[in-house]
């Protein structure tokens, strides 16, 4: 199988992921409950787990990283903790529904929707800036956009909310083990991420980086800490951390977060923006293809979305499953980018790749894809 | 022997705290605190040796990860003191 959806989830991971889970079941039981040794090894496996992203990602300090579920828990978190009933809040067009869904939960929230182009950062930080300062309570911004790769220009908008004085809460969901993402470079309020896709940790896995606001636990419950009071403790992570840790997804990300560390991100991102240029060239060449691509990749990570003319996204992301080449078709859980970028109606096919993708896969694909088209012009 | 226990916020703090003296050349050890001595319950403690608190003391005041309680353990039993 040709295995081009790591946007959903990295499939293919490093070895260790594998090892450390099995062994974690085996040997690891709940951190911050015990004094013996299964919860000793559990509590050093999270503890190098925390400093891990701390370095990684400039936290200053490993109790601001908050073991999560995935980003969408993180992003939750972090909605819930700064936008309140009538909050003003400022979102790119390129939103997932992990942000859209939480701030519709919330009562009366005034939606600014910065809907600029695809592939014009500069369009975009000068939409941002205009939204600030007409006064804004909260950014939600994605980093790159799930459905076309695009890198929004978080650094600069960052800028502008602290100039402003409007925390930020960054959706790293496509970027984080690809990108640079530093708190400390960015100074957001939050930075909310999975562990399954770019940082190669397993399912049921996600990082939330947390600045120096409050915090607002959507869960109550046990933390091993401070257990006479009522109410959650004060102090992270435990505040965040309620109930008992997924041991073996912490063991795996922890792998994944070394591989990453080792490997370099500038060398997955050059691997990634290899196999997806490849392919756009393969794509170029066959009239029926439109690509929503970046010139020369410069604003675009390892994501493209091309639609096919006469075909519909599904018909074609079945096809090519038949011929074992797995691709995600339709709205991507953000109907807002497709809006946007004016594919709500059609939706797309988005190839999205790993370091473990290559360029010859991708000549594979376009083969493939050119021959499912034939065939059907034929029918 | 006397001892000292270094009351963490979480078991995390305790570990920061922990790797903080270690990288500084003192050895600490994680447990669980006795319940006696936390009267908000449950809670991690570092456990030094009474000979290395001096160093504990010059090592944690330059930190941002300062325990909450610090308690001396004699033949007495439990006496919480400043760092």
């Amino acid at each position: 199988m040709i295995y081009f959806d790591a946007g959903a989830t990295t499939l293919e991971k490093p070895a260790a992921v594998r090892a450390a889970m099995t062994e974690a079941v085996a040997t690891m039981s709940s951190p911050g409950r015990g004094g013996y040794p299964a919860t000793r090894k559990a509590e050093e496996t999270a503890f190098a787990c925390r400093n891990e992203a701390t370095e990684l990602f400039g936290v200053d300090s490993p109790e601001k990283v908050v073991f999560t579920s995935n980003a969408t828990h993180a992003l939750n978190i972090a909605i819930h903790s700064l936008v309140k009933p009538g909050s003003r809040v400022a979102i790119s067009g390129y939103e997932h529904n992990s942000v859209l869904r939480p701030l519709h939960a919330v009562d009366n929230v005034e939606l600014t929707v910065v809907d600029t182009p695809l592939f014009e950062p500069r369009m975009a930080l000068e939409e941002f800036r205009q939204v600030l300062q007409r006064g804004a309570d909260v950014v939600v911004c994605t980093h790159v956009s799930n459905v076309f790769g695009y890198i929004l220009p978080v650094q600069e908008i960052a800028e502008e909310c602290r100039r402003s004085g409007v925390p930020l809460i960054l959706d790293a969901s496509q970027s984080a083990g690809v990108l640079p993402v530093r708190m400390d470079a960015l100074q957001p309020a939050f930075i909310a991420m999975p562990g399954h896709k770019g940082l190669y940790g397993p399912q049921g896995t996600g990082l939330l980086l947390c600045g120096d606001r409050p915090v607002k636990p959507l869960l109550s419950g046990g933390t091993g800490s401070v257990s006479r009071l009522r109410r959650m403790p004060e102090d992270l992570p435990d505040r965040l951390e309620a109930g008992t840790h997924n041991m073996p997804g912490i063991a795996g990300l922890l792998e994944g977060l070394r591989f990453i560390r080792r490997t370099g991100l500038e060398r997955v991102a050059r691997q990634e923006r290899e196999v997806v240029a490849a392919a756009a060239r393969y794509l170029r060449e066959i009239p029926q293809v439109r690509l929503y691509a970046d010139t020369e990749f410069a604003n675009q990570t390892g994501v493209l979305s091309f639609t096919v003319q006469g075909m519909d996204c599904e018909t074609v992301g079945a096809l090519l499953a038949d011929r074992g080449i797995a691709v995600r078709a339709g709205l991507h859980c953000a109907p807002l980018a497709h809006k946007t970028a004016k594919t709500l109606e059609t939706g797309t096919i988005r190839i999205s790749t790993s370091v473990f993708n290559n360029a010859e896969q991708a000549e594979v694909f376009a083969r493939e894809l050119g021959r499912i088209i034939r065939e059907n012009a034929r029918f | 022997m006397e001892h000292y226990l270094l009351i963490a916020r979480s078991v995390t703090h305790a570990q920061r705290m922990e790797k903080t003296l270690r990288d500084a050349g003192v050895r600490g050890t994680i447990l669980r605190a006795p319940t006696q001595i936390n009267p908000k319950g449950c809670s991690y403690a570092v456990r030094i040796d009474a000979s290395r608190i001096e160093a504990v003391r010059d090592i944690l005041s330059d930190t941002k990860v300062p325990p909450i309680h610090v308690y001396v353990k004699s033949s007495d039993g439990y006496r919480e003191v400043a760092l």
